[in-house]
């Protein structure tokens, strides 16, 4: 028989009962729904939590850190003393999977606007990772001299602001930030806090004055004064370089903070860096890195590690989850089964008449096995149909809650695709017994008038 | 005399029901020429369906052996059959068997359809035959909307669309009035005598039984009595050929 001619008797059989076959489709497109928004919660859920994290973290950096320099002069004195400097870098963007490795600089600042002041944490960073951060900016350009210390300021700052006579905090206090432009008014960037507070004093014991140098903000980051967007939102970045000579042109001769210092409290020549960031290719790749690194001797940290765990637990959860949705496709495919079988009792009689009439019994078994799978497909496309509608709503729902999540549903494409080869394979497959059943039917069963 | 086209030999047909075994078929000797109109006969339970349906492949012989156009269908399985009546047999049922969701003509080309035959040859080749039957003007008419002579004239049109050597038919006049009893068998004879085909027809009726060329007489499972008639009873109706082809109304 030619393929068309058994569609079409499959799909006629089909239609000539029609209440049962849409109740046996329906039960296939419960049993649709039920996977497909399944396991689409499990894909959406961790989606979504991954979108959420990589706002707060970089899923595929890991930070080398500098070993803690309290610790290294007495306990660990055998241990080789690990710094981190330009060797170090050089050596970290030759391991495998690593795409850039990015030192940086960290320390505190202050920021002086009439007799209000301002702590925050400056950060030297190079230009490539403050390239790759993508900060938002609402006003202004990055920062990129290597020379000149210029300033992006992130934009929960200003509201730190407070006077050095009251202590008051004008955003906190009176819910309005203290009116300054950082970009345009004059305001005082101080690195040596301990000289502003007359705590420093040169070798002779002479007090050092603090330097004030005049702000060189040259961009905004976008966001409210209380809008915590990633960890910058407090802080200020600027180029590595150009803090590091900042640096040692205000600490000549002393100790920077947060840099090491040698057995007898002296600093050394060379700069060191607070961290290195090194970024690996693939997110599955951190922990690999991550142990290599440390095999070196680097304390490191990556912030993708325990997301990581978190993913392989949500990993689990998906299986479960489609685990039950399958339950129902199951049932589903009990369903057809019965349904072919009670066809296949009604139509004994033009089962036999076919058969005498020469037809087949590889073509008799292939028109019950499409009237399953026509079943199970028609179920499939009907129950990833409203699967769709299913997952629209549930996600409409919590981003109008206050879950956290914008979505927790994703249907992506292989999913569609998936449901409905397995629906369809379900139906086949249930429908396979009854069709053997049917194709081994007497013809004899047509000229038995009862 | 014709070539032989059924050849059954020392036929058995042996029923065991457990304590009882019930001889359907108690060796059978059988010979039919090609173009014959044979009609076996015998009372209720003499084993003519049994026969017949043996003949046609449809059961297993218990013993001994069928040719059938020069095919040993006992030997053959299943699917082998299934080829085999596709290319060779056409059936003819008591109680017309016509698939009730079809139109006159989806029924006469269903045959067609199961050898693979394109949709448009299948739509001429099965009018034709309902014309030939006279149905030119029911084509489109389902089962439920046939009388039972008009029915059972699908049913022969549909044995007749494949072309087949062989016919069978199990009490094609069952159902039937005396009337269109004999436009069946009629139209029966016309295809013996002008197309060459053979038919094996089963009946209880020796009325019916003496339209045929070849009487084959079955009592017990034997048969006991073989008549062939040079000149059989003309079954005369009201339609000849001619009417029939242009759009038969009866
Ligand atoms: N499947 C079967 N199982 C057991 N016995 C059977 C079976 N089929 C037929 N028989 C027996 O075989 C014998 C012959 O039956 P068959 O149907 O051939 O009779 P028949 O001549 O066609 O009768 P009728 O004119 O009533 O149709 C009967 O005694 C019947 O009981
Ligand atoms: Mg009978």
């Amino acid at each position: 028989m030619r393929l068309g001619d058994l569609f079409r008797m499959s799909i006629s059989s089909l239609f000539k009962r029609k209440v049962r076959t849409i109740l046996t489709i329906l039960g296939v497109v419960i049993g649709t729904i039920s996977i497909v928004v399944m396991v689409s919660l499990g894909i959406g859920l961790k989606s979504a939590m991954l979108d959420e994290m990589s706002t707060f973290a970089d899923l595929t950096k890991v930070q080398v850190q500098q070993n803690s320099f309290w610790g290294d002069s007495s306990s660990d004195k055998d241990k080789e003393e690990k710094r981190l400097d330009d060797a170090l870098v050089e050596e970290l963007s030759h391991l495998e999977h690593v795409e850039q490795v990015c030192p940086t600089v960290q320390t505190s600042a202050l920021l002086k606007f009439g007799k209000y002041i301002c702590y925050m944490d400056l950060t030297g960073m190079t230009n490539e990772e403050i390239a790759r951060k993508n900060f938002e900016l609402s006003r202004g350009t990055l920062p990129n001299s290597r020379d000149e210390l210029q300033i992006l300021m992130g934009n929960m700052v200003l509201a730190q602001f407070y006077s050095e006579k009251d202590y008051s905090m004008p955003y906190y206090e009176k819910g309005e930030a203290l009116d300054v432009d950082l970009m345009q008014d004059s305001v005082y960037l101080i690195l040596d806090q301990d000289a502003y507070y007359g705590y420093a004093t040169n070798p002779d014991g002479s007090t050092i004055h603090a330097k004030k140098y005049p702000l060189n903000c040259v961009g905004m980051m976008a966001g409210g004064l209380d809008e915590f967007k990633n960890e910058y939102s407090w802080q200020a970045i600027c180029n590595i370089d150009a803090l590091k000579s900042a640096l040692q042109k205000v600490y000549k001769g002393r100790v920077i903070p947060g840099q090491p210092v040698d057995k007898k409290g002296k600093p050394y020549k060379e700069f060191f860096y607070n961290n290195i960031n090194v970024y690996v290719d693939d997110m599955n790749n951190v922990s690999e890195v991550q142990t290599v690194i440390q095999n070196m001797g680097y304390q490191c940290y990556a912030e993708g590690e325990w997301i990581q765990s978190s993913l392989r637990e949500l990993n689990l959860i998906e299986v479960v989850l489609g685990g039950i949705g399958a339950v129902s496709l199951i049932v589903a495919a009990i369903g057809i089964a019965n349904t072919m079988m009670m066809s296949i009792y009604e139509r004994t009689k033009e089962i036999g008449v076919m058969k005498v009439l020469g037809c087949r019994i590889r073509d008799i078994q292939m028109m019950f096995l499409l009237e399953a799978g026509l079943i199970g497909f028609f179920g499939g496309v009907v129950g990833l149909g409203i699967s769709y509608g299913a997952s629209k709503l549930i996600n409409t729902l919590v981003a109008g809650s206050d879950m956290g999540y914008s979505y927790i549903s994703v249907i992506p494409f292989w999913l569609t695709l998936a449901g409905l080869v397995f629906s369809t394979l379900i139906g086949m497959m249930a429908g396979f017994f009854p069709s053997r059943r049917a194709m081994k039917l007497s013809p004899l069963a047509a000229i038995r008038n009862e | 005399m014709a070539e032989s086209v059924i050849v059954a030999k020392n036929l058995y047909k042996i029923y065991d029901l457990g304590e009882t075994k019930v001889r359907a078929l108690n060796g059978v000797d059988l010979d039919v020429p090609q173009g014959c109109l044979c009609a076996i006969f015998g009372t209720s339970g003499s084993g003519k369906s049994t026969l017949l349906n043996m003949l046609a492949g449809l059961e297993k012989p218990t013993k001994g052996n069928v040719t059938i156009a020069k095919g040993r269908i006992d030997q053959m399985n299943e699917s082998q059959l299934a080829v085999f009546r596709q290319k060779h047999i056409g059936f003819i049922f008591q109680s017309y068997n016509l698939m009730q969701n079809m139109t006159a003509l989806e029924n006469v080309a269903l045959p067609l359809t199961f050898q693979g035959v394109p949709k448009e040859e299948r739509k001429i080749r099965a009018a034709k035959m309902l014309k030939m039957v006279g149905l030119g003007k029911h084509m489109e008419h389902r089962p439920g909307q046939l009388s039972g002579g008009q029915q059972q004239r699908v049913g022969i049109a549909r044995a007749l669309v494949v072309k087949p050597e062989i016919i069978f038919a199990d009490e094609p006049t069952g159902n039937l009035d005396s009337a269109t009893t004999l436009e069946v068998m009629a139209m029966m004879q016309k295809l013996t005598r002008e197309k060459g085909q053979t038919i094996v027809m089963v009946t209880h009726d020796n009325s019916i039984a003496s339209y045929a060329d070849m009487i084959v007489k079955l009592i017990d499972g034997k048969i006991v009595s073989t008549e062939y008639r040079a000149v059989p009873v003309q079954a005369q109706t009201v339609i000849d050929s001619e009417t029939a082809d242009s759009e038969g109304k009866i």
